[in-house]
């Protein structure tokens, strides 16, 4: 499975989503773990916050050599946000997104895990399966845009399909992977406490030692969603990557950064909370991350 | 009762080792007990197939524990101590011959026995109540009664305070008297252990022995322990299985005649390691 594992690796990294424990070289003594946890965070949010300032400080000295239809100012994107914003545009967008967003990552998601956990656990299955999965593995959500308008039309449904294919194999991969590395001895100490048959041992020991590898595919794969988004609305579902898009053909660049900026700040809002629910189902690791 | 011979010069014996030891030999007697044996090996061989040949882990192994009896199983590496575990624990099929638990044949692992690992396998994702609580959630006690048998259990093993602790927060010791705890919870007729000190230091290792002698008393559970420490044998034992290797086979039992608890510092203490000593070098040195 060595090919996989790269592959799924690559595309963590590639959604920019930092899977690795933060503050490795500040480990907390265990004596006062919330105070030197809440001086990490505090710390974190004021580099962040510089990091952020310089980041947008040299986009200004940038935008000020350029036209503004190569690059336009903080201020014009600004201005033009606020106006999306106030017309109603912005909220109708994210709307329609939303959509095809929720459904897709759901499905996705739902499938992907249950199928991973299904070939990880099952060598039968997972002999069975693996050459099928190999050769559907490599193929890009986005070459399946003809399947999603034949089979579902350029509507929500097609677009959800689209983003469901791209969570599917990350969740797909991550359970898969979480599963086949449970240890054996937890599952014959499972058996010798009298759980009983692959349903009462998924359910009862292996799923809960694989969760914290499950829960990182789910979150990686929020996030690679948020990305399909864009992608899905391709061929013509509305939404916030159709204004991209059609932004972009008509060179209003102030409008596509905008409209970057609004997927940007969802994923954000959804993957902070997504974090926090991983955090509190994983309490038991005794870890911040 | 008396100790064994003291047996001088034990390793320029090695090629005669039962003539130093005469009365402490391999017979039938030693492995068997006299009424029904609470477990009862019979001609037990574990084969496995590899790329390279079939491997020889046991071969026709037969013994029985008696009802409340504390036996220990010792021997080299390669000699098939953890294969018998597995076998005894049904988690692995014999190749050969049968494990009788209370006269009923093993042939799948259950709540009827208590297994306890060396790396302890405690679910990292429960606390240490729920790790005790396992076991007694497939069966059909009520609520109050788990909470109380959970309760109970951890009391017992000495880890009153530390009920709502995930094992990552407890020590070697700590997580091994939870693995204790989960697995006497369901009442098994026996507490089956691989080398379960074997991950601790010594210290812990002996106040863990004596508390375990002291749940073993107080409980009366019939123990069959597995492990390659000689001392800890003699500490814990009434008998002990003294298992060769190429292939794993019951080479010697030897009762251990003293009274608990037992003092290291006891010069009858030192004899019997010799002769542990002694029978497992033999075997070695063949």
């Amino acid at each position: 499975m060595g090919t996989d594992t790269t592959s799924t690796a690559a595309e963590t990294e590639a959604t920019g989503d930092r899977v690795t424990p933060k503050g490795a070289a500040e480990t907390p003594e265990s004596t006062d773990r919330m105070a030197v946890l809440e001086r990490l965070t505090s710390r974190r949010a004021r580099y962040g916050t510089g990091g952020i300032a310089a980041f947008v400080i040299g986009w200004f000295l940038v935008s000020l050599t350029q036209p503004s239809y190569v690059l336009p100012t903080p201020a014009a994107v600004a201005t033009t946000f606020i106006e999306e914003a106030s017309s109603g545009g912005l909220l109708v967008a994210i709307g329609q997104s939303v959509l095809h967003w929720i459904p897709g990552t759901i499905v996705g998601t739902a499938l992907g895990v249950a199928c991973g956990v299904v070939a990880g656990w099952n060598p039968t299955i997972d002999e069975v399966t693996s050459p099928v999965v190999r050769l559907l593995r490599p193929v890009p959500p986005l070459a399946l845009i003809g399947f999603a308008i034949a089979w579902f039309g350029i509507n929500h449904a097609g677009a959800a399909f689209i983003i469901a294919i791209g969570a599917f194999w990350i969740n797909f991969y991550a359970a898969y992977g979480g599963v086949e590395g449970v240890s054996e001895d937890l599952v014959d100490v499972g058996r010798s406490l009298g759980v009983d048959g692959d349903r009462e041992l998924l359910q009862h020991v292996v799923i809960p030692a694989a969760s914290p590898e499950i829960l990182t595919g789910i979150r990686t794969g929020i996030g690679r969603c948020w990305m399909l988004v864009v992608a899905a609305e391709i061929f013509g579902v509305p939404g916030i990557g159709r204004r991209i898009l059609r932004a972009s053909n008509n060179l209003q660049v102030d409008v596509v950064i905008a409209y970057i900026l609004v997927l940007s700040l969802l994923f954000l809002i959804v993957d902070t909370a997504f974090r926090a629910t991983q955090r509190r189902l994983l309490v038991w690791r005794g870890e911040t991350r | 009762m008396t100790g064994p011979d003291p047996g001088e010069g034990s390793a320029a014996s090695a090629d005669d080792g039962s003539a130093a030891f005469p009365e402490k030999s391999l017979t039938a007697d030693a492995a068997s007990v006299s009424g029904d044996p609470r477990v009862e090996a019979r001609g037990l061989s574990k084969r496995y197939d590899t790329p390279n040949g079939t491997v020889r882990a046991l071969e026709d192994v037969s013994f029985e524990v008696a009802d409340g009896e504390f036996v220990c199983v010792i021997g080299p590496s390669g000699s098939g101590k953890t294969t018998l575990f597995r076998l005894i624990a049904g988690l692995e099929e014999p190749s050969e011959g049968a494990v009788y638990l209370g006269g009923d044949r093993v042939t799948d692992p259950g709540p009827d026995m208590g297994v306890v690992f060396q790396e302890y396998h405690l679910f990292p994702w429960r606390t240490v109540a729920g790790n005790v609580r396992f076991g007694l959630e497939h069966t059909d006690a009520s609520d109050a009664e788990r909470r109380d048998r959970v309760q109970r259990m951890i009391d017992l093993v000495g880890l009153t305070g530390f009920e709502d602790s995930y094992p990552t927060e407890l020590s070697g010791g700590m997580k091994q008297r939870v693995a204790i705890a989960r697995a006497l919870a369901v009442d098994p007729d026996l507490l089956l252990l691989d080398e379960p000190f074997g991950a601790v230091d010594a210290q812990t290792k002996e106040m863990l022995q004596r508390e375990l002698l002291d749940i073993w008393s107080e409980t009366g559970k019939t123990a069959l322990f597995i492990t390659h420490d000689v001392a800890e044998a003699v500490t814990l034992a009434d008998r002990v299985l003294v298992l060769g290797s190429d292939p794993g086979h019951l080479q010697d039992v030897i009762r251990i005649d003293l009274d608990r608890p037992r003092d290291r510092g006891d010069p009858e203490f030192g004899e019997y390691i010799s002769l542990l000593r002694h029978r497992i070098g033999a075997d070695g040195d063949r």
